[in-house]
């Protein structure tokens, strides 16, 4: 035979079989993987792994072994009393139990097998015996565990054919030295007696040849074992995540509520503020006016000794007073709803960055008007965003962008500052882009900062246009 | 009367601030300090000895009820400090609070009433001589909640009013004068009034406030 051309830097093996000679080379990196193969088949008995999988096999087939009983138990009783309504009863129970167990089989999982399957949705019965029955019997959750719990039988009957079978075997083969090879018939259970059919027992029995075979054999099958076990483990854990975890609808039903969540905290914290800006600044301004009038007013109540000097004085603090509280309010009003806003997007963001401090560039192609809460988050992103350019940024131009890509609203803000931005500020600032965050996320938007150190930062929003 | 008095002030709006020392100088007080937090009062108050302390509720740091907290904390530690909370709210919470452990030298008024100066400066004579002050305000949400509102619907109206005005801690001579009546009077319906709720007759104006709070069920 020709010797096969390789240019590879690796171990030649001359092989010599019966009358032909050839050469085969191994390159360096085929042998490292079988190296590290053989090390990895050859240390997996010995992986804590290994025994989890297993004595998960052997404790949540136990456990799947009640519930099914339970279940067939519940659901029989149930189905022949479904006339009366004791019926519907049992049938509830069996619902809600068999949810119950499924906790446990996930308690299982993530206790041996480090599967964090999360928790469905609690079960919450509405109020009175008739609310927990209503409840139990729509339980989707409940449902879906009982599904588990039928379609784990068959999966559990293989598990132990193929998996379970073959450390018996182990255990029996390497045994064998000490209570000899009577047990092991050829036509026994399991996935090596029905499949391989082993040979060697026409050998005979407790022949010494014999012996030594079934040994040899327990020792192979002691390093296949873990492979057979995590396959249908393997299998489990797929079940589970597909029965026992939270559904789909659920899950998006959970994503909604969180954003929900967060909406109802940013307005929470916006009304706080917003007392706050009330409380600190009008509020005490308007009462230091009244101050300054009751003085006056007192003062000139002394008639002819009245020290008209104090009273002007006082006059002109008031006067300065109102008028500075008169800013204060048309800009808190402004921050809870600009009203340049209801003439559209394109006005109020020019507005925006002819106010900013940060000379400013704007670009604005819309086809149609967002609704008015995208518009209020835009105007808001952009206003925040350029208040950080100003703030943090130590930028020289901002550049905004905005368009409408199909039904998405884009906004780009983008400026020649140091960079170095993160999402998650502690501290005071920390409204400032996490806030901007939570707003966006609330209508299913996404906000995305490119933020080298020494910049430029690159700060992408992306809206929904209806919403 | 007001010559000697001194008054620190802690209070976070740097123009209610000024307002108020200004305000107190220009009436004759002597201000022993004026400062944005409780703790910087808190520190001078040793040093200082003032006779009253007016304090805003709601200050750095957390902007909730630290004022509240350092009044109860003054209170313990200086039991003759007069205090008087300036709030621009009135919660009855803060009140109860404040006044568990007695009223004398306790006053907790709305921050507007500063714009009716000689009733202010009068209020703040009376806590810093002992006396006690409740915001009208106050006293008419501690009216309204109570829980023995049939019992108060005993009093007759002029009742009513005499009770509100026990209530603010006010002595039965300010009642009359601001009722328009003689003290004599005020003294009668004051004595209905203890005896229809079945109060005991309290010699001094703090010990009849409290009466009067215990009853509401501050």
């Amino acid at each position: 035979m020709t010797q096969p051309e390789t240019k590879d830097a690796g171990i030649r093996f001359h092989l010599r079989f019966r009358s032909t000679e050839r050469t085969v080379t191994v390159s360096e990196e085929r042998l490292d993987q079988a190296r590290h193969v053989a090390r990895r088949v050859l240390s997996e008995p010995f992986q804590r792994r290994t025994w989890s999988e297993l004595a998960f096999l052997l404790i949540s087939g136990s456990l799947s072994v009640v519930g099914i009983a339970f279940l067939l138990a519940t659901m029989a009783s149930g189905a022949v009393l479904a006339v009366t309504f004791i019926g519907l009863v049992i049938i509830a129970a069996s619902v809600r139990g068999t949810r119950g167990i499924g906790g446990w089989h996930r308690a299982l999982a993530r206790h041996f097998l480090d599967e964090w399957i999360p928790d469905p949705d609690p079960f919450r019965a509405r109020p009175g015996f008739f609310g927990w029955l209503q409840t139990a019997l729509r339980d989707r959750a409940g449902w879906r565990a009982m599904a588990y719990t039928v379609v784990k039988i068959p999966l559990l009957a293989f598990s132990v054919w193929f998996g379970l079978s073959i450390w018996i075997e182990v255990f029996l083969s390497l045994g064998s030295p000490v209570w000899g090879t009577g047990g092991s018939e050829p036509d026994g259970f399991g996935v090596i007696r029905n499949v391989f059919r082993p040979g060697y027992t026409g050998l005979g029995d407790d022949r010494p040849l014999h012996r030594l075979f079934v040994f040899a054999g327990g020792v192979v099958l002691f390093f296949v074992a873990p492979w057979a076990v995590r396959l249908v483990v393997y299998l489990d854990r797929r079940l589970m995540r597909l029965l026992l975890g939270p559904d789909a609808m659920t899950a998006r039903v959970r994503t909604l509520e969180q954003s929900r969540a967060q909406t109802v905290d940013a307005s929470a914290a916006t009304l706080r503020r917003i007392e706050r800006d009330l409380h600190d600044g009008t509020q005490a301004q308007l009462v230091a006016l009244a101050m300054r009038l009751g003085q006056a007013k007192e003062e000139l109540a002394e008639g002819e000794e009245a020290d008209l000097d104090q009273v002007r004085r006082l006059v002109e603090d008031a006067h300065r007073g109102a008028k500075e509280a008169i800013v204060e309010l048309r800009d808190l009003a402004r921050g809870i709803h600009p009203p340049v806003l209801d003439t559209g997007l394109e006005g109020a963001l020019a507005t925006l960055a002819a106010r900013s401090t940060v000379p400013s560039e704007l670009t604005v192609s819309l086809l149609s008007r967002p609704t008015p809460a995208i518009e209020a988050i835009a105007y808001f992103c952009v206003a925040e965003l350029l208040a950080n350019v100003a703030q943090h940024a130590q930028a020289s131009r901002a550049a905004i962008g905005c368009n409408q890509h199909g039904p998405w609203l884009r906004i780009v803000v983008r400026d020649d500052g140091r960079g170095g931005a993160v999402l998650t500020r502690v501290g005071s600032s920390s409204s400032g882009l996490a806030g901007l965050t939570d707003r966006v996320k609330a209508v299913d938007g996404h906000l995305g900062i490119a933020s080298p150190p020494g910049g430029p930062t690159v700060v992408t929003v992306d809206l929904p246009c209806q919403a | 009367m007001s010559d000697s008095i001194r008054v620190a002030i802690a209070e976070d709006s740097a123009i209610l601030r000024d307002g108020l020392v200004q305000l107190l100088a220009d009436r004759g007080f002597e201000i022993t300090g004026a400062f944005s937090d409780a703790a910087g009062l808190i520190e001078s108050i040793a040093t200082d000895c003032p006779d009253v302390a007016v304090i805003d509720i709601r200050m750095p740091p957390t902007f909730t009820d630290e004022g509240l907290r350092s009044a109860i904390e003054l209170r313990r530690s200086n039991p003759q400090l007069g205090i008087l909370l300036f709030s621009q709210y009135v919660e009855t919470r803060y009140a109860a609070e404040l006044l568990a452990d007695g009223a004398a030298g306790i006053g907790y008024l709305l921050k507007d009433r500063v714009a009716d100066v000689s009733d202010f400066v009068e209020t703040l004579v009376r806590v810093a001589s002992g006396g006690t002050a409740l915001d009208p305000e106050v006293v008419t949400q501690l009216l309204g909640a109570s829980r023995r509102r049939d019992s108060l619907s005993g009093l007759s109206a002029r009742e009513r009013q005499v009770l509100a005005l026990m209530a603010e801690g006010r002595t039965n001579a300010a009642i009359a004068a601001t009722l328009v009546v003689s003290e004599g009077a005020v003294e009668k319906h004051v004595a209905n009034i203890f005896s229809k709720l079945g109060l005991p007759a309290s010699p001094t104006d703090h010990r009849r406030v409290l009466a009067v709070l215990r009853y509401l069920e501050v």
